[in-house]
């Protein structure tokens, strides 16, 4: 089955918009491969006629009125604006975004 | 009346009775914390300002005589990724280090409502990925019952506050054992509801489709007491459902749980479980034929795929969930090493020096197992692996009421003895794993009198074991009314 090099760790990394050290790569690729190696075990089931579980329950889409909140706390832009650590006027900080 | 002896129900007579006020015991509490936790670490933060003004409303409603909720001034400690407005949520994790909750979870709301106090907030695994809460981002918390070795994880913090008296009962998270392990290593009891039974609103996500809140108390009746306190459908967590527990819950009826058949699957006593845990578990079975429970073997084939399944759906709900974390928008890192010239580098840095290890691990893990080429193969085939663990659990629910297995294949085991090896921490969840994957109510209860005699050849310390009760869909009732009468049970 499926096997991790370093450059698809790389890609990974970047699409999880992680970087990994040199002694974390070499950690990760051992782990992930003894974890992915477990996992072949799966392929042994017959689920040619299995509904997948999608969540947590097989209830289906919970549907609500499309309307305005009232309640407060989802209203409440500037106490969250309070936790971000950089902001200014209620903003929220960061370095430059284009170049 | 002593902290040690101290339950919800006790507390609540003795504050009847006037034994004793809510802020005097709160600030008994805090005297002995400062002391004890020193040794135990099960404390991220504590909030003594604020319980000691919910304590002295308590005590005003006393006062005047007003009716008084079951939990009315109960000192508790809370899993430190469930939001108490005002309060630091840091999930244990250096990424939110700087991060206070700006609103109450719902499980919070509803035990404000009834009056409950918050002592403050326990360590975890960082965002509760582990099993020993050795992968807390800031401290380790120690088994109060031996010092060497860990509380389980990952709500190891609310666990051993309980184990060591420094709260009445606690609040923790669940996901593939996150409350019964931690109940099992440290001796008290502990409930993962069904799924959906309780909101996950305000709880910092793991794995969506798994996560549930629950509680850890000495007794079962205090854990089916905050159970229906905080259960219920919530406008907020559209997976959650109305329920309807009524007075079965806290009062069962001895008649009723005689009635009911209970199945020892197989697959769940196997050879990898360590002699003491099964010699303990079944002493526990003997003592529930002792109240004329029936028993039956069944099976439950699928059982060897479960952590499979659930290292695959775990990990893919993960790299979805902590994509929020961008080291912006909550609390970043302070002086990261070195100068960021843009956004993307702003995120890897951030992200990298935020999350330790095992979160790391797992995100790679999740976003691996839905990247195209890899998703079919991992993704898709654990989704329908879940769904044939589920069906063997509908299966043995025709045939019987209740399912008795362990928690874990060991008691507490000693600090460092797994972190060299993810694999080999992942196996100590085996047993509680299968019942977040199938959505089911499960409680860990200490095997009575276990620790006489399952003391370890290892260990001179003898150590708690718990027995696990899984029951059908929205029938806490029946797992609940078991553990009561086991409990009044005189060994």
């Amino acid at each position: 089955m499926a096997e991790i090099n370093k450059k698809s760790l790389e890609h990974l990394a970047d699409l999880a918009r992680l970087e990994l050290s040199g002694k974390e790569s070499e950690s990760f690729l051992v782990d992930l491969q003894k974890i992915l190696d477990h996992f072949n075990e799966l392929q042994e089931l017959n689920t040619e006629e299995v509904q997948p579980m999608t969540g947590g329950t097989m209830s289906k889409n919970v549907m609500r009125e499309d309307e305005i909140f009232k309640e407060d706390h989802y209203t409440d832009a500037g106490k969250l604006a309070e936790q971000f650590p950089e902001r200014q006027d209620g903003f929220l900080k960061i370095p430059p975004v284009f170049e | 009346m002593h902290l040690h002896d101290l339950t919800i129900k006790k507390f609540h007579e003795g504050l009847l009775k006037k034994d004793f006020s809510a802020l005097e015991i709160t600030k008994e509490f805090f005297d002995y914390i400062e002391v004890k936790d020193k040794e135990i670490g099960a404390y991220l933060s504590l909030a003594k300002d604020e319980a000691f003004l919910r304590a002295e409303k308590a005590d005003l409603k006393i006062a005047k005589d007003e009716p008084m909720d079951a939990l009315s001034g109960v000192p508790l400690a809370i899993k430190d990724n469930i939001l108490i407005d005002g309060q630091p949520a840091t999930a244990a994790s250096k990424i939110l280090e700087n991060y206070k909750a700006v609103y109450d979870a719902t499980v919070i709301k509803k035990l404000k409502a009834v009056g409950a106090v918050f002592l403050g907030k326990t360590n975890m695994d960082e965002f509760a990925m582990g099993s020993s809460t050795e992968n807390s981002g800031f401290k380790l918390t120690k088994n109060p019952y031996d010092l060497e070795r860990v509380p389980g994880g990952s709500s190891g913090g609310s666990a051993a506050a309980v184990a060591a008296h420094m709260a009445v009962a606690a609040f923790g998270s669940d996901t593939g054992g996150s409350i019964r392990q931690p109940a099992s290593f440290c001796g008290v009891v502990g409930l993962k509801p069904t799924y959906g039974a309780v909101s996950r609103h305000g709880l910092i996500a793991m794995a969506s489709s798994l996560d549930q809140i629950g509680p850890f108390t000495k007794t079962v009746e205090d854990a089916a007491i905050l159970f229906k306190t905080i259960a219920g459908k919530d406008q907020f967590d559209s997976t959650s459902v109305e329920t309807n527990y009524n007075d079965e819950l806290l009062n069962p009826k001895l008649e009723d749980v005689k009635k009911l058949t209970v199945g020892l699957p197989e697959e769940y006593f196997i050879s990898g479980v360590e002699p003491g845990v099964i010699k303990a578990v079944e002493s526990a079975i003997n003592q529930f034929k002792s109240l004329g429970i029936n028993f039956k073997k069944i099976s439950l084939p699928h059982t060897k795929y479960a952590l499979s399944c659930y290292y695959i759906i775990m990990p893919a709900e993960v790299s979805a969930n902590l994509a929020r974390f961008d080291g912006i928008r909550y609390s970043k890192i302070q002086n990261p090493k070195s100068k960021i010239q843009n956004l993307l580098e702003l995120y890897k840095r951030q992200r990298s020096e935020g999350f330790g290890p095992e979160v790391k691990r797992r995100i790679i893990l999740g976003t691996f197992v839905l990247s195209s080429g890899y998703y079919d193969a991992y993704y898709a085939k654990a989704q329908k692996a879940r769904a044939l663990i589920k069906k063997d659990f509908d299966e043995a629910f025709k045939e019987v009421d209740v399912i008795l297995t362990p928690v874990a294949p060991t008691p507490a085991f000693k600090f460092g003895e797994k972190t060299s090896d993810p694999l080999a921490m992942y196996l100590s969840d085996i047993f509680t794993i299968p019942v977040n994957l199938a959505g089911l109510p499960a409680i860990s209860i200490p095997v009575k009198q276990a620790t006489s005699d399952m003391s370890r050849v290892t260990s001179h310390k003898p150590l708690p074991i718990g027995f696990q009760l899984i029951g059908k869909h929205w029938r806490e009732a029946d797992i609940l009314g078991m553990g009561m009468f086991y409990e009044r049970l005189q060994i």
